[in-house]
């Protein structure tokens, strides 16, 4: 058996050592199937098995077993394999191939089998584990030979593309009679390295599938890479997916971006990373990239950034301005959200709404109210004229007809009556001339609380001479207001002289008269009310519409209106209550916005007509 | 009806002077003359001794023409007094409704502030049924100019006025 020439001090340590040291089991057996000798991997694999038969160690069998590889090569001479199972030392079942060789004597009868046995139970597991993977594994796996023929697919495999084992790869995933180009598994073939590509294939039911392949070599041949194993991920979901939210992104960017209201979104960084054309527009913002938190910070109003916009809450500001990169300052509605996604804070996102458009408008309805006003006064001179006429003709002809027939008495009387309304005259041109002056109110920051003590502290004693108590009730501390002093007092002083007259008439004693300065939301309001006649809904009718007197031939008819003008040219209203017998309120409501408003406009009409002074910008 | 009784004529108004011209205008004529400075005041005078004729001014701080009127309508033998609207606000909002329904249901006469004595006088007559003693003189110069201009005093003038106003 041994042709090579082995040194002699190598003889014996191949003998004994080879035999010790091969990794798998081998034994010796003799023509009676005695095991003879055998090494110690198969002492610990099968156990004892000195004076044993083979069948008695590997099978735990006292018989030999039916058509014995061991006897055939005895007979033959051949080497043999063979996948057997047989009982370990622990008599478990095992699983495992053995090599049988024989050794001849010089004769060339077979004396001697070695038998080499590999155990398979563990390797038969790793089988069964990797069939069950590769066929249960949730993405397509195939085995390509160089000819790219499948000689190998999983469950996930069939089910995509259906049955492809014997058929071209290209045939079965993308129904084409050439390769592909970009084939992963051909450059794996050429290169043996890991290649992974994006492909488009055909599902079984003719849909287009969208997977990612990775292929890698398997095994190896004469000619280089002889299998290729290709892994596919169908993304053709995930790809639907992103369509539907690239759709969605594209839509809500559309809206963002179309939107006339400016809207503009920051991190939690506060820099800019949403502006759209409107917010560019707003802010002057034409430079290419977006501001960076101190830009920010000083185009927009602090409230954006100091408030807490992360809890959910809201910002509201009806009317702010906004400073724009170049330019003056711009008046806006701004609002302001906190961005969350799944409890987590991203941002914060402003909307802002220019006002400048709506501001013109309402700066428009305050001129129509105050032209309104001049007509329904120019109506009523009309009216008082007639009422004066009527008055000097009378005095006319009480005087001509007296001295007709002589009748002093009658000329003093016309002559009286002419003075009388020679002096209504005078007093109604003096009033008229007072009421078309100064049209457009001289707006500056104004304590209303003192405006109105220094009215009540004007008229407190000759209220006092008519029997009335005239006080002021002062609110809640009342902010400064953009109003014209002059204008204020002269409209104040009529209504409490009015309230006066009216508390005088009173037929019990006790009138009162009470001025009362308030707020009421965004309005500062001053009344004026008496416990007087009051008026009935006829005198309430017209009170406002025309020249108006109740006081016979002392007044003009003219207080009220000029009271109304004053309040109508500061944008606010006057307003009436009143109840016969009981009193009557007269409020004037101002909104604090139309103040605003209105000193703004007249500081713009002063700066475009002349370099003049600006009116106080006092903010309220 | 006949000159030789003395007719009663109530002047309602609330200006004291109108009242002294009107009176004494009415007086000169031969009319026994009673007044009221407000509808109220005509109103008990009209109840206790209803008069022949009733001149009645329109806008009134207490209970006013407009409103005096309706109580009379409603009244059977108080409905026949004749009444005759001297009155200011023809032409304004303020009286312009009473006015025009006053005038399409009612008296149909009215005067217009300021009024001529001599005027005055004859629509009284006239609405008594009394004859005229003679025909009444126009008014001369600058009086009827102005007479006119008032009378005549139309939305059109006043928006001149307005816009006059406006580019002051």
């Amino acid at each position: 058996m041994m042709n090579i020439m082995i040194p002699p001090e190598l003889e014996t340590l191949l003998g004994r050592g080879l035999f010790e040291h091969v990794p798998f089991n081998v034994a010796f057996i003799d023509r009676d199937f005695n095991i003879v000798a055998a090494n110690k991997s198969f002492e610990e694999y099968f156990g004892d098995w000195r004076r044993k038969k083979c069948h008695e160690v590997y099978k735990d069998s006292l018989r030999r077993c039916a058509g014995c590889h061991a006897q055939e090569t005895f007979e033959d001479g051949r080497v043999r394999v063979s996948d057997e199972t047989g009982v370990d030392r622990h008599g478990r079942a095992c699983h495992y191939v053995v090599h049988l060789a024989p050794v001849k004597d010089d004769g060339q009868k077979v004396q001697y089998i070695i038998e080499m046995t590999i155990d398979l139970t563990e390797t038969r597991r790793w089988q069964r584990e990797y069939d069950l993977f590769l066929e249960r594994v949730p993405c397509c796996v195939l085995v390509v030979d160089r000819q790219f023929r499948i000689i190998r697919d999983n469950e996930k495999f069939r089910q995509t593309f259906g049955d492809g084992r014997g058929k071209l790869c290209y045939e079965v995933c993308k129904r084409r009679k050439t390769i592909c180009k970009n084939c992963p598994a051909d450059l794996t073939f050429k290169d043996s390295a890991e290649h992974t590509s994006s492909q488009v294939g055909v599902h079984r039911d003719g849909t287009p599938a969208y997977y990612v392949v990775t292929s890698s070599a398997l095994s190896r041949g004469a000619g280089g890479v002889a299998h290729v194993i290709e892994m596919a991920t169908d993304v053709t979901e995930v790809r639907h997916l992103q369509g539907e939210l690239r759709e969605a992104q594209d839509y809500y960017e559309s809206l963002i971006r179309n939107s006339g209201t400016g809207i503009l979104a920051v991190d939690m960084l506060n820099r800019a990373k949403v502006m759209n054309h409107a917010a560019r527009a707003l802010l002057g913002w034409n430079i290419g990239r977006l501001p960076g938190p101190r830009r920010l910070r000083q185009m927009l109003p602090a409230e954006f950034f100091a408030s807490n916009l992360g809890e959910g809450k809201a910002l509201d500001l009806s009317e702010t301005l906004i400073r724009p990169r170049q330019g003056p300052e711009v008046p806006v509605r701004f609002s302001a959200v906190g961005l969350r996604s799944r409890g987590k804070q991203l941002g914060r996102a402003a909307f802002l709404q220019d006002l400048r458009e709506i501001k013109s408008l309402e700066q428009d309805k305050l001129e129509a109210e105050r032209l309104a006003a001049v007509g329904q006064t120019v109506a009523g001179l009309a009216h008082t004229v007639k009422n004066l006429l009527m008055g000097l003709e009378g005095g006319m002809y009480m005087v001509d007809s007296g001295l007709h027939r002589g009748d002093a008495a009658r000329i003093a009387d016309g002559w009286e009556i002419l003075q009388r309304n020679f002096e209504k005259t005078t007093a109604l041109v003096k009033d008229f001339l007072s009421f078309a002056k100064g049209r457009v109110p001289d707006l500056r920051p104004t304590d209303p609380v003192a405006l109105a003590r220094s009215v009540v502290e004007l008229y407190r004693d000759a209220a006092r001479m008519q029997g009335v108590e005239l006080v002021l009730e002062p609110g809640e501390v009342i902010a400064e207001a953009l109003l014209d002093p002059d204008g204020i007092e002269t409209a104040l002083t009529n209504l409490v002289s009015n309230a006066i007259d009216a508390a005088a008439l009173r037929e019990a004693p006790g009138g009162k008269v009470v001025l009362h300065t308030r707020d009421d939301a965004k309005d500062l309001l001053f009344e004026v009310s008496d416990n007087g006649c009051g008026m009935d809904w006829e005198v309430k009718g017209k009170v406002f519409t025309t020249f108006f007197t109740t006081k016979g031939g002392k007044g003009t008819g003219l207080g009220l209106l000029t009271t109304r003008k004053i309040v109508q040219e500061h944008g606010g209203r006057l307003e009436m209550e009143s109840a016969v017998g009981e009193g009557s309120l007269f409020r004037m409501r101002f909104p604090r916005q139309r103040l605003q408003t209105l000193a703004e406009a007249a500081a713009r009409s002063v700066n475009g007509k002349s370099a003049g002074a600006v009116p106080n910008e006092g903010k309220s | 009806m006949s000159d030789a009784v003395v007719k009663r004529i109530l002047v309602v108004d609330d200006e004291p002077d109108v009242r002294t011209y009107l009176c004494t205008a009415l007086e000169d004529a031969g009319f026994l003359v009673e007044t009221a400075s407000d509808g109220l005041e005509a109103l008990e005078s009209i109840r206790r001794e209803p008069p022949d004729l009733i001149s009645l001014d329109l806008v009134m701080p207490r209970h006013s023409g407009a409103r005096l009127y309706h109580e009379l309508q409603k009244d059977k033998k108080l409905s026949k007094i004749p009444v005759l609207i001297v009155t200011g606000h023809a032409r304004d909002e303020m009286g312009q409704a009473d006015f025009e329904e006053m005038t399409m249901s009612g008296p149909g006469v009215y005067l217009e502030k300021p009024v001529r004595p001599v005027s005055y006088v004859s629509a009284v007559r006239r609405l008594l049924g009394l004859e005229n003693a003679e025909p009444e003189p126009a008014p001369e110069g600058l009086r009827r100019e102005l007479f006119q201009a008032m009378s005549g005093a139309d939305q059109e003038a006043l928006r001149r006025a307005l816009d006059a106003l406006k580019k002051k």
